[in-house]
């Protein structure tokens, strides 16, 4: 696929997710017309339809489709660093590493601003980050071994995490509700908040593309290209972890996006780093604007959580990538 | 099979009497120690029947029970991990990894979230929710998440390590839908499921004990009947093969145990993770090379570090206790790590 063809793919895909974004302001407790939804988006006025969409809906869609941008962009950049069609912030335990650190300063330390909760993430994330990449260097780098490092690095700030709820007493169900994932009463400040540290790993991914073809190729090839390992290795990884630090705080955990994103993008077959990132991001945004759209929907007036929605589609990506994706894990028998 | 030499063999010979006395030890600190003070004299007492009724209630209907259902609970996750590593022929399988906590995780709360409509409508309290049917409960969402994994593992040919993988999918799912489900319908009862969820042995009565017992029995008594499949499964399948084993039959057989041993655990008490990783590690380490001490080495050391780790937990947090399951996170996190960079 040429590059224009790319970007036509592109185009198509982010408009799918603006109108999926259009579609989700009709549906709700309050069920809004196709007209009330275009007057009220075009002609703002102080009714309540107007509110409805302005204030609610679509800072909400907005946020879960900038979500979504990050969360795909941060597993294709794990994806790429370690050569592993599995990695995604979920499976590495970036994600439990941002959220559990979040918790215990809600609960444990309240005095600090929840301005500072992405830093936090971002200090989790990377923690966590760097012991499932040590455990998994054991493995030479292998798929199960990654898979296993992160997951037990989840289990254990899992465990962590339920026993900080329990001493959070009547606070743990609000917490519970965000560990559940979702944009539920998601407001334009939330998504201004998330903005600049997705927009740091998108934009930091969209320039280092060249580094990051030569990363998904092979180490000894990247070395061989003149590439500074130590310095690069860092800085992707720091990029990746950035949109999942921004995401946790607003939305919680959202699993299996930043593992499914790369790999439907790339079934498009775009040409080049820089469009297959492009292309992921959105991907990322269509898959969570529609996860979000069903979440609020499929059982009106209650709301399910975004998270349960994209992990029962995520799975099945994982268990079909694990059939379909020519893995030598033979190799791996100990 | 792999000869032990005499040397090793004599070395072998005191790792169970010494497992044994461990065993009667963190029994026996486990009886005397706690948060209420008694002396040795009337917990002394308090065993035979006779003393104060206070000492007596504390040690028969408070210590006595958590301790028994710790000790069933704690080797039914050894064997099922042990079991787990065997059949899936990865060192790091756990219940836990495998989906099978998740699966039982995810029936207890649904049990718990919706029993009191079934069973006591209106009444909202934890004294009328029929406690003692949580490890039924947990028993049938484990042997369904095995049910998924055996249908992949066949209608996919997935090899044993692609099975495992596959096992942490399933895992993260069912794990995403609990939460999920607590989040919204958990109201006045989320501290219960926490309580549950992170995986303790407060307020276990002998319910509990009697309800794992048939369990641990039933476990332990096909140990034996899997005991050779088990030494060739340390094979690879085809060597196995070769030696006349139906490796579809014996993985069934084995992974059926497991989950069951593994989910009823949950049901009883929460989701205790890393004993089961890191037990059948340790009992292989001590038995080195003589591999039939491994299974009663790990059946000693499952009870022994979840009463030893509940211990803990009771005397550190004073009179709030910290969950086992958490003691177990927190001391068995670096044997895992160093375990997995290890692993080759």
């Amino acid at each position: 696929m040429n590059a224009r063809k790319s970007s036509f793919a592109i185009g198509f895909v982010v408009a799918a997710t603006l109108l999926i974004v259009l579609a989700g302001l009709l549906p709700g407790a309050k069920m809004l017309s196709f007209d009330t939804v275009l007057r009220a988006l075009f002609a703002p006025d102080a009714k309540i339809d107007s509110i409805l969409v302005w204030t609610l809906r679509l800072p909400r869609s907005l946020a879960a489709a900038v979500a979504g941008t990050g969360l795909a962009v941060s597993g294709y950049l794990l994806q790429s660093l370690t050569r592993n069609p599995l990695a995604d912030p979920g499976i590495t335990g970036v994600t439990a590493g941002a959220v559990a650190p979040i918790v215990g300063c809600f609960v444990l330390l309240p005095w600090i601003s929840s301005a500072y909760y992405p830093l936090v993430g971002l200090a989790g994330g990377l923690a966590a980050a760097s012991v499932t990449f040590w455990v998994a260097r054991g493995g030479n780098g292998r798929p199960l071994h990654l898979a296993l490092g992160g997951v037990s690095v989840s289990l254990f700030l899992g465990a962590i995490t339920i026993y900080v709820l329990l001493l959070a007493g009547p606070q743990s169900t609000a917490l519970l509700f965000w560990l559940s994932g979702g944009f539920q009463g998601r407001t334009w400040s939330h998504l201004i908040h998330m903005l600049p540290w997705i927009g740091v790993g998108v934009v930091g991914a969209l320039l280092l593309h060249r580094v990051i073809a030569m990363f998904a190729l092979s180490e000894h090839a990247a070395a061989a290209m003149g590439l500074q390992l130590d310095v690069w290795k860092p800085v992707l990884l720091v990029l990746a972890i950035c949109p999942v630090a921004g995401v946790a705080p607003v939305a919680g955990p959202v699993a299996f996006v930043g593992l499914a994103a790369p790999h439907i993008a790339r079934l498009l077959k775009p040409q080049g780093t820089i469009w297959e990132i492009a292309l992921t991001a959105a991907t990322g945004a269509f898959i969570v604007t529609c996860a979000d759209l069903v979440a609020r929907t499929i059982a009106i007036p209650k709301e399910l959580p975004v998270g349960i929605i994209t992990a029962l589609l995520g799975g099945p990506v994982f268990v079909y990538l694990i059939q379909r994706g020519r893995l030598d894990f033979q190799r791996d028998v100990a | 099979m792999i000869m032990a030499s005499p040397a090793q063999t004599r070395s072998a010979a005191w790792l169970l009497p010494s497992g044994l006395a461990l065993v009667v030890l963190s029994l026996v600190a486990a009886v005397f120690l706690g948060v209420v003070d008694i002396p040795a004299a009337d917990i002394a007492a308090a065993l035979s029947g006779h003393g104060s009724p206070e000492a007596r209630s504390i040690i028969i209907e408070i210590r006595l029970p958590r301790i028994v259902t710790g000790i069933l609970a704690g080797i039914q996750f050894a064997v099922a991990g042990l079991l787990l590593q065997t059949i899936t022929r990865n060192p790091l399988a756990d219940p836990s990894l495998m989906g099978v906590s998740q699966g039982a995780t995810l029936t207890v709360t649904i049990f718990l979230l919706f029993t009191v409509y079934i069973f006591e409508p209106g009444s909202n309290t934890l004294a009328e929710l029929p406690i003692a049917w949580l490890p039924a409960a947990g028993l049938a969402g484990g042997l369904a998440a095995g049910g998924i994994i055996y249908l992949l593992a066949f209608r996919l040919d997935l090899s044993p390590l692609r099975i495992t993988l596959c096992g942490i999918a399933i895992g993260a799912v069912l794990h995403a839908l609990a939460i999920g489900l607590i989040a919204g319908w958990g109201s006045a009862r989320i501290e219960i499921i926490l309580e549950w969820l992170s995986g303790s042995l407060y307020a276990r009565t002998w319910d509990h004990a009697l309800f794992l017992l048939p369990f641990t029995i039933a476990g332990l008594a096909v140990l034996p009947l899997i005991y050779r499949p088990l030494v060739l499964l340390q094979l690879d399948a085809s060597v196995a093969a070769s030696f006349g084993l139906s490796y579809r039959r014996q993985f069934s057989l084995v992974l059926l145990v497991s989950c069951a041993l593994a989910a009823s655990a949950v049901g009883a008490v929460g989701p205790i993770i890393f004993i089961g990783l890191v037990v059948p590690h340790l009992a292989r380490f001590l038995a080195g090379r003589h591999f039939p001490l491994v299974i009663p080495l790990t059946i000693v050391l499952g009870a022994v570090l979840v009463t030893l780790g509940d211990l803990v937990g009771r005397l550190v947090g004073g009179a709030e206790e910290i969950p086992i399951g958490v003691v177990t996170a927190i001391l068995g996190v670096p044997v895992l790590l160093a375990l997995l960079r290890k692993v080759p």
